[in-house]
């Protein structure tokens, strides 16, 4: 018999991730209570082109969305099946080519047909064939072409700033040499997008910026990378507010190079306290209120620490190295909680908590995403995307309407339920009576041994010898 | 009482030993059973032993080839009676039982093509560049080592050797890339036994390291051939996934994409769970006389009809080195041993079968 691993996928509760490759394609994966809670690719959006390489992506979920909810009503030629419930989200996505795209999504994702044909209409700046609404971020007085200096970190704010118009949005974003700016989006009525910068500042004057992180309430923002030490900013004022002080030296008197890879916040409302990844395999907690050097470091495998990612309970850091682990750490002890092992062979590029659910998504080279409860460290599930995988999101508004519970579904899940449960007695009818035979066996050896004997047993020797004899007969 | 009797059987098997084969169903159903159920490596004596071995497995042979003439028979007279034959069957083999894996590529894939032609190798397989080839050694180099990479540059056209010296791995990338070479192959020896080689693609191509095992030098294969400078053909087969594609195309981009047909020369990367075979043989063609003495023409003709036609052949010469690569890490970028972000490493976890296999 082939001996095959069957691969158990408990299966997730209800979600919706999107995944970012570097094709350029976003790809939505929903898993839905109906079929069981396997994840799978409904939608791709895009065409696979290696210039649109996406580097950096934000997801802005909140509940009104003030860019196209001004312009639905009014702009919908089609019966308003769906609109007058439908919200609008908006994800922002960096590409290679130095272009930002701002991408709408429904509370269904693109799949609702009515709103797919009629995107163009309900949203003028959309061009209909992609539904994207593209513009270019990076400065061209400066002379450098977007493959030089791409784009590094991307925000998308939820909160309306005060001052902004209404048909508008603002990005963060953060270029690899150490550019960063505030600018805001207005999309006119004739479709297209003027973007202006509100304030643009330089976070370093050399080396090259890796990760950037924008807290929760969106006030403070944190950069770091390759020969940059971590710098935080006031992104009211646009004033450096702290920066960290490199480690001393070693016992050995050997300097590390400083190379922050990945950093986060340790909760969404607290800006003070910083986790970080470097590319020599520590994962670091900075408390800007102490110091400026580390509180806490701790080292992780062997490998570059590629992604951080913080839990909702303020103290669990879920990190992944270059070479596939992911584990949890306890970031105020500093002891590993424990990895998650699945059989993950390539560098994890990107880690993703899920607002509500006790999930987990990560992504990477080896082109699967992957989602891990975080209670048990158990893998879910996997999904293979076929590509290099640079970010995964969930994302949050997603609701699982099908699974409303109909009368068929109940009935049909009560029958799944009697199953399981006729099911379960069944196994456990079957096993013991392999126990006991064991036990007998077992027994019965040691009895020679022993001398000690049952009576039950002593019967049952009896009959066998009895068999015994009868075999002895036949064979004289 | 169980006891006693099993040592009765001991007592038979040995004392009547040959004949306990032969013997016919003549005494009763349950003893023959019992008998033909002793295995031989339960018998203590050797030469009884050997014995009944031997003549087990000769008639084990012998129901064999009858089955096979049965066969056989039964198909001839299928297809007298113009019938299909009855279908053959396929052995299983870890191969065609292996488990399902959707990482194979599928030839309508257009994500696919769009990778591939977005990937490193690219602007070489497609001919832009010309392909380079920098070999080096790891530091100590004995014996066996240097044998192999004359061997390797006479495989691999304009291939050019340079001694490792005490150079960084990371300064002679940089100086590849600097001096226009498109691929880098580091032998590593141990034991002055090469025992890895380590493909790194440049400028920013992936580093794959490969276990080296099975070497057999040119000079240790009977009648092998000496090759040509003639740019060889390339044979990659079984390269079905992601991975085996990536490792596939690597290794195609160390070679020119047209091959000089003249030469004769054929190199071959076949994997097989998941180990490479490298090959390397020169072919010619012959035409041989053959007679041909057709059945029907036989019975119908009273003249046999003695008919000699040429018929071309092709015979193989074996050349070159000959070994087996396994894969054992995949990485993202140029060689960096401490930064390096891996595309594939092999985990123990992840031998859950033998029927599993990555490229």
């Amino acid at each position: 018999m082939p001996r095959t691993t069957a691969v158990e996928c408990p299966g997730c509760p209800p979600l919706r991730a999107l995944s970012f490759d570097i094709l350029g394609l976003v790809k939505v994966i929903e898993a839905r209570r109906k079929q069981g809670g396997v994840p799978k690719v409904v939608e791709r959006w895009g065409d696979p082109d290696s210039s649109k390489c996406v580097l950096a992506a934000s997801i802005d979920d909140r509940e009104t969305n003030p860019v196209f909810s001004l312009s639905l009503p009014p702009l919908s030629p089609i019966p308003l099946c769906v609109c007058p419930t439908v919200r609008l989200f908006l994800l922002a996505v960096a590409r290679k080519n130095g272009l930002v795209s701002l991408v709408p999504m429904t509370e269904k994702g693109y799949k609702d047909s009515c709103f797919f044909h009629s995107r163009s209409q309900f949203v003028e700046g959309l061009s209909p064939v992609s539904g994207e609404l593209c513009f270019s971020i990076s400065d061209t007085d400066a002379g450098t072409s977007p493959q030089d200096d791409p784009i590094i970190g991307l925000h998308l704010f939820k909160r309306n700033r005060s001052d902004s118009p209404s048909r508008s949005c603002t990005l963060l974003a953060c270029m690899t040499k150490g550019k960063a700016s505030l600018r805001t989006v207005e999309i006119s009525k004739n479709g297209s997008a003027s973007c202006a910068t509100k304030e643009a500042w330089s976070v370093c004057s050399s080396g090259s910026i890796c990760c950037s992180k924008v807290n929760g309430d969106e006030s403070h923002s944190v950069f770091g990378g390759k020969g940059v030490e971590l710098n935080m900013w006031d992104l009211e004022k646009t004033s450096k507010i702290w920066n960290a002080r490199s480690p001393p030296k070693d016992s050995l008197g050997i300097f590390t190079p400083t190379w922050f890879t990945s950093v986060t916040f340790l909760s969404k409302d607290d800006h003070r306290k910083v986790v970080a990844g470097t590319n020599n395999h520590q994962v670091r907690l900075y408390d800007i209120s102490a110091q400026g050097r580390p509180v806490l470091s701790v080292d992780f495998r062997e490998t570059p620490i590629k992604a951080v990612a913080e839990d909702s309970d303020g103290y669990t850091i879920y990190c992944g190295s270059g070479s596939g682990d992911l584990s949890s750490i306890d970031i105020r002890t500093g002891k590993l909680l424990g990895c998650f092992i699945g059989k993950c062979s390539g560098s994890i590029r990107s880690i993703s908590r899920h607002p509500e659910h006790s999930v987990i998504a990560s992504c990477g080279l080896d082109s699967y995403v992957r989602f891990w409860d975080t209670k048990s460290r158990q893998l879910l599930s996997a999904v293979f995307l076929k590509q290099h995988l640079t970010n995964v999101i969930f994302d949050s508004k997603f609701s699982d309407e099908e699974i409303a519970p109909t009368a068929t579904d109940e009935v049909q899940n009560e029958v799944h339920n009697e199953q399981q449960s006729e099911g379960e007695p069944e196994a456990a009818d079957e096993e013991p009576p392999v126990k006991t035979k064991r036990k007998k066996a077992s027994k019965e050896k040691s009895s020679g041994a022993k001398k000690l004997k049952h009576k039950k047993k002593k019967a049952k020797k009896v009959e066998a010898s009895v068999e015994d004899d009868t075999l002895d007969y036949e064979n004289e | 009482m169980g006891g006693k009797g099993k040592r009765r059987e001991k007592d038979e098997s040995i004392n009547e030993g040959g004949d306990e084969f032969n013997c016919k169903p003549s005494t009763s159903s349950t003893e023959t059973k019992k008998q033909k159920q002793i295995l031989p490596s339960t018998i203590k004596n050797k030469e009884k032993r050997s014995e009944i071995h031997s003549k087990l497995k000769r008639q084990k042979k012998l129901e064999k080839r009858k089955k096979l003439k049965a066969r056989d028979a039964a198909e001839k007279r299928a297809i007298e009676l113009g019938e299909e034959p009855p279908a053959r069957q396929v052995p299983r083999t870890i191969e065609n039982t292996r488990e399902a894996d959707e990482t194979v590529c599928k030839p309508d894939d257009e994500e696919l093509f769009a990778e591939i032609e977005a990937d490193e190798f690219s602007a070489v397989l497609k001919g832009e560049r010309v392909p380079k080839v920098l070999i080096t050694t790891c530091r100590f180099n004995s014996t066996r080592g240097p044998e192999f990479i004359k061997e390797l540059l006479e495989v691999i056209p304009n291939s050019h050797y340079y001694k490792r010296g005490t150079y960084d791995l990371k300064k002679i990338v940089t100086y590849a890339t600097k001096k226009d070479f498109t691929s880098l192959v580091v032998v590593h020896t141990n034991r002055r036994e090469p025992d890895a080689l380590l493909f790194i693609g440049l400028p920013d191509g992936p580093t794959a390291h490969f276990k080296l095992s099975k070497l057999v030098l040119r000079k240790d294969i009977k009648n092998h051939g000496n090759p040509t400078s003639h740019w060889p053909e390339l044979v990659l087969n079984n390269f079905t996934t992601r991975l085996g594609y990536r490792v596939g195309r690597m290794i195609q981009s160390l070679f020119p994409q047209n091959p000089e047909f003249r030469g004769r020369r054929v190199v071959t990367f076949h994997n097989q769970r998941d180990y490479i075979f490298f090959r390397h043989h020169r072919y010619v063609f012959e035409s041989k006389e053959v007679k041909q003495a057709n059945s029907e023409t036989k019975g119908k003709d009273s003249k046999p009809e003695k008919k000699s036609e040429d018929k071309v052949i092709a015979r193989l010469q074996e050349c070159g080195p000959r070994f087996v690569l396994k894969l054992i890490s995949l990485q993202h970028g140029t060689f960096d041993s401490k930064g390096g972000e891996y595309e594939w490493t092999h985990k123990p976890e992840m031998d859950t079968s033998r029927r599993r296999f990555f490229l």
